[in-house]
């Protein structure tokens, strides 16, 4: 979209793309013509919800063309003016003077005509003429009122505020006052007390179904009360943006330039940097006889022990400690124990290197291949000691967590007060590399200490009924 | 997380020559339209419509759609699937269909490389990109346009026709962008919208 028309349209589309002011859905151009041979062709043409079955119909809009829906439906918006040609003020409206206009005697004056947009656009169009008549030389306004700062003269300008010279006719010492807006054509619209009881008496004939909601008022330019009046919307358009920082203004994401384009030049992600953290059951081994831990229903009062996983983006050995609260946060004190809190996870490796060094000895290691082989057998019999870790690979380490869920009180419980998440603080410790981070101004030490720490959340599951458990 | 399938004899799916792991019991009608770009999973009592093509040639009881007017190309495949893509058990593919000339004319149906489709989804879509992730009971309406790294939630319904733009999170009935995905979307695997490689080594072995 070309940025002029995001300037005097707005951040939508401005092409035949429309929502339904019903129930947001795109909505389809289709054909009335009763020749369904024909339909492909020719019109009259009306927008039309595939969801709801809305349609433009519903406002008594029809379009004769197939394209320009956007200007099409402006138009009729503007009681059959396009957008930016308003009418001048007429002659009605000099003689008029300050007479509040009333439908009886403005028979011209449409009712579309007198929508808010045109009120704000003869508004608009007023004050800037006064504006630009008190201040003539003023190159910040453009003639549309808004302020103009591309030009060279403005820029001009600009510099000898601040050098204090006087700059062209502004110095003529004259400066008419401004008056306000005095008649209709002008944008003035006298508040008519009695305006409101005509949507009064329409809420109590028509009652809660022909009132639109909440979210279908937002959706709209004007809201309207009615859902008779809703129009349809054009969808609002997407940006790319880049992210900064906030400490130090360092780019952290920068999208493509490049409309189509998906893709990033910048995209740092802080799991680049930080492990990766995964969680799961260990589930007891047969002989325990003790019923698979279900992460839907994890059985209350009683431990459930689970594997955490942390996996190693950095190609440094990391120190990490852990700590969690005694008892999870929240209503119901869940009890949490990380059996081994302190432990190394190792480097990661290169891809190049791996797929230059031995393939097969490096693959059969890999994260998810070898905790397979772990959870087809080597599970039964085995016990989870404190201080101990779990398991270890190449720059993965898990460890056990144990938890003992809190009975949840059904009667009393509130959504999704059943979810268990425990909070996890982690500190990651560990010597950089500073010759391949190419800063090789250190040459007499190659290694530099790096720390750093973080809270983190990690979602379990849900804590099950306790007659459910106990049951099975 | 997408979903972990569990441990399944090995005679459960069919391995083609390209990696594909097809479930016994999912249903592929029309397989020679059906284009699978290698290295997908189809999990059980998945449904695929490949029979639904634009122009049947001179096959009266497969389709309605007029031939002989020759407007649109003809379409040799209905149905392309993705590298690493995964259909969760019970979705259902369809080419969409829409009237074209009081007739019924199916669109070819597009969907690209890593993206999780949830179990019980019936899709519909023209197109779905690189890196989407469908949750659980979806539904995307026919014509509808999902572009790369977007996350459907839970049982959303994507309208007719809908064009969901790159990074977006849509949810809700209808379904409208509820926000954005994080800007590490499609980096990681085993994540939503991540590298799907480990899913399907996973699956059947
Ligand atoms: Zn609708
Ligand atoms: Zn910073």
């Amino acid at each position: 979209m070309p940025l002029s028309v995001i300037k005097s349209e707005g951040p939508r589309c401005s092409r035949n793309c429309f929502n339904c002011p019903i129930c947001t859905a795109p909505l389809a151009t289709s054909s009335l013509n009763p020749d369904p041979e024909k339909r492909a062709v020719s019109g009259p043409w009306v927008l039309s919800c595939g969801f709801c079955n809305w349609s433009t119909l519903e406002l008594g809009w029809q379009f004769e063309n197939k394209k320009n829906m956007h200007q099409q439906v402006a138009k009729l918006r503007n009681g059959g003016q396009s957008r930016f040609a308003r009418t001048p003020p007429t002659d009605f409206a000099k003689s008029g003077g300050s007479e509040p206009p009333s439908e009886t005697e403005t028979p011209f004056v449409s009712e579309l005509d007198d929508t808010p947009d045109a009120a704000f656009a003869s508004f608009r169009s007023f004050y800037s003429s006064q504006l630009s008549a008190s201040n003539p030389a003023d190159p910040l306004l453009t003639p549309s009122g808004g302020f103009n700062y591309s030009s060279p003269s403005s820029l001009a300008r600009i510099m000898s505020l601040y050098t204090g010279r006087s700059f062209g006719k502004k110095d003529t010492g004259k400066s008419s006052l401004m008056r306000e807006t005095s008649d209709f054509s002008e944008g003035l619209r006298i508040v008519d007390p009695t305006c409101d009881d005509e949507a009064i008496r329409k809420l109590r004939t028509e009652g809660w179904t022909r009132t639109a909601s909440v979210a279908q008022q937002a959706g709209q330019h004007h809201a309207s009360n009615f859902v008779a009046n809703l129009r349809p919307m054009p969808p609002l358009l997407r940006t790319k943006r880049s992210k900064r920082c906030r400490a130090c203004r360092h780019l952290l994401v920068k999208p493509e330039q490049k409309v189509q384009s998906t893709r990033f030049r910048i995209r740092l992600v802080a799991l680049n940097y930080i492990p990766t953290i995964s969680f799961k059951p260990l589930q007891p081994s047969p002989s325990t006889e003790l019923p698979p831990i279900d992460l839907k229903a994890i059985p209350p009062l009683r431990p459930s022990q689970f594997l955490l996983t942390l996996k190693n983006p950095l190609f440094d050995v990391v120190k990490v400690t852990l700590a969690t609260p005694v008892q999870a946060p929240g209503r119901y004190s869940h009890k949490v124990t990380i059996l081994c809190p302190e432990f190394e996870i190792g480097s990661n490796v290169d891809q190049w290197d791996e797929a230059l060094g031995d393939g097969k000895s490096q693959r059969s290691s890999k994260f998810l291949g070898l905790s397979k082989v772990e959870y087809a057998g080597g599970e039964s019999g085995r016990v989870a000691e404190a201080g101990k870790v779990w398991e270890k690979g190449r720059n993965w380490t898990t460890v056990v967590v144990e938890v003992v869920c809190a009975a949840i009180t059904e009667n009393e419980s509130e959504e999704d007060e059943d979810v268990l998440e425990i909070p996890v603080f982690v500190r990651m410790e560990w010597e950089a590399d500073l010759e391949r981070e190419g800063k090789d101004e250190a040459k007499t030490e190659r290694k530099e200490k790096r720390e750093l720490a973080y809270w983190t959340v990690v979602g379990v599951g849900r804590v099950g009924k306790l007659g459910a458990a106990s049951t099975s | 997380m997408p979903p972990k399938p569990r441990p399944t004899a090995r005679g459960d799916y069919v391995e083609t020559e390209t990696g594909n792991k097809v479930s016994r019991k999912a249903q592929l009608y029309g397989t020679q339209h059906i284009f699978l770009s290698g290295r997908a999973v189809i999990q059980p009592s998945v449904c695929i419509r490949g029979d639904l093509r634009p122009f049947a040639p001179a096959d009266p009881a497969s389709s309605t759609a007029s031939s002989g007017k020759g407007t649109s190309p003809t379409y040799a495949t209905s149905v392309t699937i993705g590298r690493y893509t995964y259909l969760g058990t019970g979705s259902v593919l369809r080419p969409p269909s829409r009237l074209h000339q009081g007739a019924v004319v199916y669109c070819p149906l597009k969907i690209g490389d890593h993206v999780f489709i949830g179990e019980g989804c019936v899709i519909e879509a023209a197109s779905i990109g690189d890196h989407v992730y469908v949750g659980k009971g979806a539904v995307v309406g026919k014509m509808a346009v999902i572009k790369d790294g977007v996350k459907v939630l839970e049982g959303a319904v994507v309208p007719t026709g809908m064009v969901v733009a790159s990074g977006s999170v849509v949810g809700g009935q209808p379904a409208r962008v509820v926000g954005e995905v994080g800007d590490g979307w499609g980096m990681y695997e085993g994540m939503e919208g991540g590298d799907m490689r480990e899913l399907w080594r996973s699956v059947g072995s």
